[in-house]
């Protein structure tokens, strides 16, 4: 008798063994329906968006639901990183391009190269330099969703009291700075009321890499062992800023910046600020009239910084086909109008990011001049161990921006320290 | 003790029934988490591969990377500040509130408030009062024709960071301060007002001698928390992406580990402020056993 049972499991066991094998491919994701989770960071507004994005991709594809979580910048890196080392990670979720080699190189993320070579042609619509970030020698494992191109904002009421022109596309640093001198104003008992020109110079997306660019130099060599921010050219772009704030007065220092809550264009006090799209629709609050230009160009000619947010899928997905097919739908017309309408970034989608959806929202300004900036957009670099090099930077500087230490040499420490960064992270 | 209720049964089967439930919790709970830090603080980790094996590298770390030393130096500074100012003002609130006010208990809610409240909403108030254009600070001292004062520059910071840490514990102090001071009993300051001392006198004289042991249990709790402050300090003088002007040893922890990928690092820093930590508990510990009088 047990001898009978032993060898009926035996059986049983190479029967679904078999059963196993018998099965080539895993059924197609359409067949049943599955829940797929998906986790951002935004605020309520864009929550509002994807759940509309989120209902219509359940409508083309009923047997899928999306299960979206949100939460604030920095919750988001936290909840993700322990649900990742848990071995549960949500099936979809965005990632920033700087950041995505770190996750990358660790092997959490699945490979959607063979999924992206079955759908021939899927790309062929988006920016090319938007998928730039997430190509790695064998193939891409994120998919972009929307771009930062960095431009000049500039306050056009400043500018006419002052009389000054407004900055047009051949602006180059010199017009800047000249322009940025005419706007300063000082009052009878020396304290500044209003500035120039304002940036904030802990990352380098907002100036420092554009400016560092536009004078010949760059940011980090190819193979991401040496930082090469200290080099001459680059130092040439720093003394600009430097002398901006110190000699000229036309920039508030990071302590005086801070007592217009980090941001002076907003509050009405400096006439221009390097930022991208997302600041869009919180300058629409604003109670000034302003529109956008160009950044200017260096002696090497001109340059911004091109950055894309992205979606990845976990690699312990339990469903990667129903969670690449709602990248795939990201990516589509309908969705890429949403987020056009969301108004924070610009669409990925040529066809949606040249149509009305994105050219004619309501604020008041030239959407153009973000798309056309591509055209001389240079990637925000993307490296493992991104977060900690740009904190040593970011921090190794500070005490310049607020006045405390000499230019030279606090740079050279920053770069030491981020060197060792890199070396780290081999 | 003499009076109360008497267990039933014997003392020790009580005792250790009474301590199983927190005792549990402590096994299971923080003794796993502090071996799991002692290991990692030998090895390099990032959460999402496993675990290598890195020797005393964290270790050489702490003593060479200047980001660490400036850490630790800022988590001493603000204890240095923190401990006398929570144990001083905590006791003033509390000989206060001892006094037969009107409306005391309205008082003594008002001070408990902080201590229940979630820090960062009470550090995005402080935020609003500190600011200088728009701050309700400087705008009363531009009303009485002061200067307005940039409270969260580079060298204000860290007193108007202190300033908040204290007024956030004041409320704990003060119940251990009240409970010290109600069971002094009133004779001695009926005997002391007879003989013709003065409220200073009865204070300096009865008062403190006999609260030691409160003010010894509050100084190591304040310094205990001190060494773990980040919640206010990070509110209040965080810049950039996730930089802190004031960065203390519990933020380069946190940082290190959730930013970094480093959580062999972080571990040896956590067990670096564990080392500081016990080192402050030995030095109060010998204090105690001069300075503070039990009855």
């Amino acid at each position: 008798m047990k001898r009978l049972m032993f060898v009926l499991v035996i059986v049983s066991l190479m029967l679904a063994a078999c059963g196993g094998a018998a099965t080539p491919t895993p059924a197609p994701v359409s067949n049943e329906p599955v829940t797929i989770s998906m986790m951002m960071w935004g605020d309520p507004a864009e929550l509002e968006v994807w759940n509309q994005i989120v209902a219509d991709f359940h409508t083309a594809n009923p047997n899928i639901t999306v299960k979206v979580e949100v939460s604030d910048w920095d919750s988001y890196w936290t909840k993700l990183k322990t649900m990742l080392s848990a071995g549960t990670p949500p099936d979809v979720f965005t990632m920033d391009a700087p950041l995505y080699l770190d996750y990358q190189s660790r092997g959490v993320l699945l490979n959607l190269q063979p999924y992206l070579d079955k759908n021939p042609g899927m790309l062929d619509g988006v920016y090319p330099q938007t998928l730039e970030a997430y190509k790695t020698p064998d193939g891409m494992y994120g998919l972009p969703r929307d771009f930062q191109t960095i431009v000049l904002f500039y306050n056009k009421d400043m500018f006419d009291a002052a009389k000054v022109a407004y900055p047009t596309a051949d602006w180059t640093y010199d017009d800047l700075r000249n322009a940025a001198k005419s706007l300063t104003i000082t009052s009878s008992d020396g304290k500044t009321t209003q500035y120039g020109f304002y940036s904030d110079l802990w990352d380098m997306e907002l100036v420092w890499s554009e400016g560092i660019w536009a004078y010949g130099g760059d940011i980090i060599n190819a193979d991401h062992t040496k930082t090469l921010v200290s080099e001459p050219k680059a130092l040439e772009a720093w003394q600009l800023f430097h002398d901006m704030m110190f000699v000229d007065k036309s920039w508030p220092d990071s302590t005086t910046a801070g007592e217009y809550g980090g941001d002076p264009f907003l509050a009405g006090v400096a006439a221009m600020t390097p930022i991208g799209h997302w600041a869009v629709p919180g300058y629409l609050e604003a109670n000034f009239k302003w529109d956008v230009a160009p950044m200017p160009k260096g002696p090497a000619g001109q340059a911004t910084s091109v950055n894309s947010a992205g979606f990845v899928v976990g690699k312990d997905s339990k469903n990667p086909d129903a969670a690449f097919a709602f990248l795939k739908y990201v990516l589509s017309e309908p969705a890429q109008k949403h987020l056009a309408e969301l108004g924070f970034a610009c669409p990925v989608l040529k066809s949606v990011a040249e149509s009305d959806a994105f050219l004619k929202q309501k604020a008041p300004i030239d959407q153009k001049i973000f798309l056309d900036s591509l055209a001389f957009a240079r990637m925000k670099p993307v490296f493992k161990g991104y977060d900690e090099w740009s904190s040593a930077i970011g921090d190794g500087m500070a005490t310049i921006w607020t006045g405390e230490t000499e230019l030279g040499p606090t740079l050279d420490e920053a770069v030491k320290a981020a060197d060792d960064v890199l070396a780290n992270n081999k | 003790m003499e009076f109360g209720l008497k267990p039933l049964g014997r003392e020790k089967f009580w005792l250790w029934a009474l301590l199983t439930p927190t005792l549990i919790g402590l096994l299971f709970g923080a003794l796993g988490s502090v071996i799991a830090t002692v290991l990692l603080s030998f090895a390099k980790w990032d959460l999402l591969t496993p675990p290598t094996w890195a020797g005393l590298v964290n270790y050489v770390d702490l003593f060479t990377d200047p980001k660490i030393m400036l850490a630790l130096t800022n988590t001493l500074k603000f204890s240095a500040l923190y401990v006398p100012g929570v144990v001083i003002v905590s006791l003033l609130v509390a000989v206060l509130m001892n006094r037969k006010l009107r409306g005391v208990s309205f008082f003594r809610t008002a001070y408990f408030l902080p201590t229940v409240t979630s820090a960062v909403a009470t550090a995005l108030v402080w935020n609003m009062i500190y600011g200088r254009d728009t701050g309700i600070l400087n705008f009363i001292l531009e009303r009485i024709g002061l200067q307005p004062v940039c409270w969260l520059c580079a060298e204000n910071a860290m007193y108007s960071v202190v300033l908040v840490n204290i007024w956030g514990a004041i409320g704990e102090g003060m119940i251990i301060f009240l409970a010290g001071l109600t069971a002094i009993p009133r004779e001695y300051y009926e005997a002391a007002e007879i003989d013709g001392a003065n409220g200073f006198q009865q204070f300096f004289r009865i008062t403190i001698p006999l609260i030691t042991p409160s003010i010894f249990f509050q100084t190591l709790m304040s310094t205990i928390n001190a060494f773990q402050a980040f919640d206010y300090i990070y509110m209040l003088t965080r810049r950039g992406q996730g930089d802190s002007s004031i960065p203390v040893v519990v933020f380069s922890i946190y940082r290190n580990g959730w930013n970094f990928f480093n959580y062999g690092g972080a571990s040896a820093q956590a067990i670096l402020l564990t080392v500081v930590v016990a080192i402050f508990m030995a030095i109060s510990f010998w204090l105690e056993r001069r300075y503070v009088v039990y009855e």
